[in-house]
């Protein structure tokens, strides 16, 4: 397992280093400069790229780059003049992260619970509500709920409007996010569970005598977990983007604004910084997922060792 | 129910206790605040690098330079009185008063020297280098060719500073409000190294206020009054809390539960709801929107009356009201209103009231001249691109345009093409558009910084419009009208003229910012350069 | 009490009849057919198939047969309220916040749906949204099934050293994050539908492989396909006829998934500014305008908040209808 383990952290710093490769190679097509005044003159501009180094060919940027980042330097910002992109990350991100966090655990958990509920009690009218909220869930645009969400917070001045301050500040943020994760889980747990309900197995647990909470407990809902697992990357990635639009109603200093900000203004250092970061945190979140998968499944782990 | 109620009487009290909180927060600093709203955060509070308006208005409340806009007024500020000007206007001669930097130390004509050198030094990466253009050596040292130390500004003594300038500059003067001409000291900037303006710790004021719990790129940060301030007597609010919120509605949503004190940049629908509130304020921007038409890839362009047909096919009263939905003025110039003024007379203003005709909405007229325009091109009515960004306003704008012009126009057709703002930008300066709808802010209020745009060798002239004329005019209000302000002011206008009968360029509108602000705020002025001047400002 | 003797004209000698034996009373259905059978005794998932035809119908029609020009403009009639002629109901009389917003615009004048910023009729364009929004969202679809399931299916069956390297593409390609990919597009192509197509597609058809890999992993691994194997099936038909109908519930919701989550994400970049070109509509871009408007216009995101729920309801009801027909398991 160790030795598994190990070839996949190779593997997954192969990843990062052709994903930044590529991304270093493609954001260099992007029209214009990386400065914001339209105005600089053309004799200005050539001096101002030379000071960045930017007249050099890409592949000479590329490798100055590349040996860089493997000092653990990503660069400064062009946008933010004096400011390091891994400060600039690390000041913004905690926000992003809490309620990114927030809304994965809240989402998760309470669709695996609506999905329970409604594939053990199929066919009656709490499966129909489980299902025509969850798909509710799938059916707004986060824009449009954390929009609402708003809304309903001004009428009645239960929660803070918007801004960042302490955890009440959080709440209906991670509500809009949580909306779709736990709508996606609810709908994937509702038809694994309803399928391993009716496997063999558990109809031998049930022969046997055990009660259905019992059964339920005891071996559907594991079993019923396991396509989970695999949603939950993808998942991770919705919630980055949809982190940018619910940061923007609410205006939460975090970092998603900040990455579509910096890819339409040619930040080409904090894109770059970005960019290897999302991929870092979604590799590192299909590794583990990889592994738990073996965990929870052992026929997996098996095939996985074969390999 | 009875649950509800004591939820309800919970919710009740807790507001209470908030608000209470709030209330005995405010009275234990015993002083006066308010919260202004940014759209965007402050990128750098480094004089010589920032670029955008937010760091801008940031370092006007902490910084003062040798003037001060007050509203409309330019006002000597560490300079001590009006420059004595000599050598036909080449040279100046400012005295500073007594100032002090918020560490102590006296602000000498030395720091506006090595404030101004830094500025220039390629090494520094101003993208404002360029403004120091015409201060005597400053081109050859931003292109790497002289030492910063050549560049015509001398500290005479501690309190005199000494600029030459390379020919004379009529508004010059108005140049040293932008925060590239600030002083900065040079034992604070050189201790603080790269990380100068990087956060508050790596500040050193000279202005009304001082910014405070501000870690480079956060949404919020406060500015504390300076106690040593020169002027400090008239800065009446204690503390201005910065937060940054993107969105019209949510800004909107935060000033009714007066969680803001300004908000500002409020747009779309929003504008049009915030204009029917008591508390509304236009505030017009020293900018214009306009059209591009392509005169090198389009030869049909080259046709004055084409572009005269398309001018006149807008109804740009009508566009504003309904499309922008805020209180922006129909632009008849590429000079906006209120920019540019002497003697009590606008400049813009006075240009409309000769040339107002070619922006004015005549459909009629639009289709004779099209229809004439294309005999006499001998061309059929083409299909072309409208590029814009893709900011709502502007893709907005472009709906709008496409729909008059395939109107008003017969045969005209219209595809719209929206990228974003950089790609935008690119495109319209290696020329790869038909038609750009595109604006233009003034560096300093000066009818001039509009007016050279489109002269025939301009870099910025997308359009490529030409004519002889102008550029003379423009070249006579450069050379020997420069030191005539009466003279100048006349050749000025004449090109503008020229340039609005022949729409050079195709005038929409100047923006005005719809600006939400508390009653209880007065005397708060707002300057031709789009900032305000929170000094003499009070609060109830 | 004696026993009553059966006297065997009682009997008779039973023929048998070869061919009666082998009847089968109900008619033999294949596989399809049976779906369809059991498709139609789930009420919901027919109302919802029906709905979607009607809406699909519909936006397809308004092509030749649309309430006005969707893309024509009258500054004059812009952001008026519903009003449905003769009917005095809030919300459909023309007022707004108590006021008028038709008086003094004659009687003939009425949109059933409201106008936009720019006096479009709403109806008009929530039609030729909902067909622009589900094109996407179909041949986005459509790049996930064909590309995702072989993917999927190869990479799980192959196993080994194959397995290994696509999984490795797959990760390189699903941790480029979306935006970059989108905004870089619109950069190569012309920015438009097109390249929003392709880039959904380019990054979409990732989850469906990942996830029909790791059912083929486990179906791989069961009796019946050892079974096929052993009788020495090819693995192409293995894979049709005994990998796709188990994996056709993963398949149909993961479908049924993307086609909302195409839409949105061309709601997401309508939203963030990058969406379709103006003046073309689409659900995104009605939603993320009506968005702005919310508190001052509520009707503009309404309709197309209606519509777009109701097709994400029946989408889902008919995949669930579709996954209890197709997959045989679930007959218990």
């Amino acid at each position: 397992m160790a030795k598994y383990i190990l070839k996949r952290i190779g593997f997954l710093l192969l990843t990062l280093f052709l994903v930044a490769s590529i991304t270093f190679f493609l954001m260099k097509l992007l029209p214009g400069t990386p400065f914001n005044n339209p105005k600089i003159p053309a004799d200005q501009l050539v001096i101002l790229k030379k000071q960045y180094g930017l007249d050099k060919p890409v592949w000479m940027q590329y490798i100055t780059y590349m040996v860089g980042i493997a000092h653990g330097d990503f660069g400064m910002s062009y946008q933010f003049p004096g400011q390091t992109v891994s400060g600039l990350i690390a000041s913004r991100i905690g926000p992003s992260l809490q309620i990114g966090a927030q809304a994965m655990v809240v989402g998760t958990l309470a669709g695996i619970v609506l999905g329970a509920i409604a594939a053990i009690r199929k066919n009656t009218w709490v499966d129909a509500t489980a299902t025509i909220f969850a798909i509710l869930g799938r059916s707004i645009p986060n824009f449009v709920f954390a929009a609402l969400l708003q809304l309903f917070a001004y009428k009645t001045g239960a929660f803070p409007v918007a801004l960042w301050g302490g955890f009440s500040y959080s709440i209906l943020p991670t509500i809009a996010l949580a909306i779709a994760p736990l709508a996606q889980t609810a709908r994937f747990m509702r038809t694994e569970m309803v399928d391993v309900l009716s496997s063999d197995y558990i109809e031998l647990a049930r022969s046997k005598g055990e009660s259905r909470w019992q059964v339920v407990a005891k071996h559907a809902l594991r079993n019923s977990m396991i396509p989970i697992v695999t949603i939950i990357g993808p998942m991770a990635v919705d919630l980055m983007v949809g982190s940018l639009v619910v940061e923007n109603i609410f205006a939460i200093p975090g970092i998603g604004e900040q990455f579509v900000k910096s890819i339409t203004t040619n930040d080409y250092p904090v894109i770059m910084g970005l960019t290897i970061l999302y991929s870092a945190m979604l590799t590192v979140i299909i590794l583990i997922v990889d592994i738990l998968y073996g965990f929870i499944d052992p026929r997996i782990r098996l095939s996985g060792e074969a390999n | 129910m009875k649950f509800r109620k004591t939820m309800v009487a919970g919710t009740t009290i807790a507001l209470a206790g908030v608000l209470a909180a709030c209330g005995s927060n405010s009275a234990s600093s015993n002083g006066k605040s308010i919260t202004r709203m940014e759209s965007d955060v402050i990128s750098t509070m480094d004089p010589s690098t920032n670029t955008d308006v937010i760091g801008g208005q940031a370092l006007i409340d902490t910084m003062d330079g040798l003037y001060r806009y007050s509203g409309k007024d330019l006002k000597p500020a560490i300079a001590k009185a009006e420059p004595k000007v000599t050598d036909g206007g080449k040279v100046y001669t400012f005295n500073l008063r007594n100032a002090k930097w918020s560490n102590g130390d006296p602000v000498t004509a030395q720091d506006f020297v090595f404030g101004w050198r830094r500025t220039v030094e390629p090494k520094t990466k101003s993208q404002y280098a360029y403004l120091f253009s015409g201060v005597k050596n400053a081109d050859d040292i931003t292109a790497g060719k002289k030492a910063p130390s050549t560049l015509g500004v001398q500290a005479v003594n501690k309190t005199t500073l000494k600029v030459t300038l390379e020919h004379p500059i009529p508004y010059f003067k108005t140049m040293l409000v932008n925060p590239a001409f600030f002083p900065q000291s040079q034992k604070f900037v050189e201790k603080a190294g790269k990380k100068y303006g990087t956060a508050s710790k790596y500040l050193l004021s000279n202005g009304p206020y001082e910014l405070k719990n501000w870690n480079g790129t956060g949404n919020t940060w406060k500015e504390t009054k300076n106690k040593t301030y020169w002027n400090a007597k008239n800065v009446h609010i204690d503390t201005i809390n910065g937060q940054v919120v993107k969105d019209s509605q949510t800004a909107l949503n935060l000033y009714q539960s007066k969680k803001l004190d300004i908000a500002t940049k409020i747009s779309g629908q929003q504008a049009a709801q915030a204009k029917t509130m008591p508390d509304y304020r236009g505030l017009k921007q020293n900018g214009t929107f306009y059209l591009e038409l392509n005169e090198k890839k389009d030869p049909i362009f080259k046709n004055a009356k084409i572009r005269q047909a398309i001018s006149l096919s807008i109804n740009r009263k009508e566009y504003i009201k309904k499309v922008l939905n805020d209180s922006s003025i129909p632009a008849a110039n590429a000079t906006p209103e209120g920019l540019f003024t002497k003697d009590g007379q606008d400049f813009a203003k006075e240009a409309a009231k000769n040339d107002g005709s070619a922006t004015k909405y005549d459909p009629a007229k639009a289709k004779q001249l099209w229809t004439e325009g294309l005999k006499e091109t001998g061309q059929s009515a083409p299909t072309l691109e409208l590029l814009t960004d893709d900011t709502t306003s502007a893709k907005r704008s472009a709906e709008y345009l496409q729909s008059a012009f395939e109107q008003a126009l017969p045969g005209f057709k219209v595809n719209i093409s929206t990228v974003p703002f950089k790609t935008r930008l690119s495109r319209s300066q290696n020329g790869q558009f038909d038609m750009v709808f595109s604006g233009w802010n003034a560096d300093f209020p000066d009818a001039i910084s509009f007016l050279d745009l489109f002269t025939t060798d301009n870099a910025y002239n997308d359009g490529k419009w030409s004519n002889a004329q102008y550029d003379a005019l423009i070249k006579q209000s450069k050379t020997t009208d420069a030191t005539n302000p009466t003279a100048r002011w006349n050749t000025l206008l004449k090109a503008q003229e020229i340039l609005t009968k022949e729409q050079g360029v195709v005038p929409l509108y100047q923006r005005v910012e719809t600006t939400l602000q508390r009653k209880t705020i007065s005397n708060l002025k707002y300057n031709p350069t789009g900032s305000y001047d929170f000094v003499n400002a009070t609060v109830k | 009490m004696a026993t009553p003797k059966l006297s065997p004209d009682a009997f008779k000698h039973v023929k048998v009849n070869t061919a009666e034996q082998e009847r089968i009373a109900t008619p033999a259905l294949t596989f399809s057919q049976d779906a369809m059978r059991r498709l139609k005794k789930n009420k919901a998932a027919i109302i919802s198939l029906w709905i979607l035809i009607i809406i699909a119908v519909i936006s397809i029609l308004s092509l030749w047969f649309s309430p006005s020009n969707p893309n024509k403009q009258n500054l004059n009639y812009a952001n008026l309220p519903p009003k449905w002629p003769g009917v005095d109901l809030p919300g459909l009389n023309g007022y707004l916040n108590g006021q008028n917003k038709y008086a003094g615009m004659g009687k003939h004048v009425y949109f059933l749906l409201g106008t936009d910023y720019l006096g479009r009729d709403l109806l008009s364009r929530i039609m030729v949204g909902t067909r622009v929004s589900l094109f996407i969202g179909i041949v986005a679809t459509f790049f996930d099934l064909t590309i995702g399931v072989v993917y999927g299916i190869v990479s799980g069956w192959r196993g080994g050293l194959t397995d290994t390297l696509m999984q490795r593409v797959i990760e390189i390609i699903s941790s480029v994050p979306n935006l970059v990919v989108v905004i870089l597009m619109l950069l190569v192509f012309k920015p438009g539908m097109t390249s929003i197509i392709l880039a959904i597609a380019f990054t979409g058809w990732v989850t469906m492989a990942r996830l029909i890999r790791a059912q083929t992993l486990q179906l791989k691994d069961q009796e019946f396909v050892l079974a096929a194997r052993t009788l020495g099936e090819s693995s192409v038909k293995i894979a049709f006829k005994h990998l796709v109908p188990n994996l056709s519930s993963i398949i149909i919701i993961q479908t049924m998934f993307t086609i909302p989550t195409a839409i949105f994400f061309e709601a997401f970049l309508s939203y963030i500014g990058i969406g379709l070109p103006a003046p073309t509509a689409s659900l995104g871009t009605l939603l993320s305008d009506g968005q702005k408007n919310l508190q001052v216009l509520p009707y503009q995101l309404l309709y197309p908040a209606i519509v777009i729920v109701v097709l994400m309801l029946a989408f889902n009801l008919l995949a669930d209808g579709l996954r209890d027909a197709f997959d045989p398991r679930s007959e218990h």
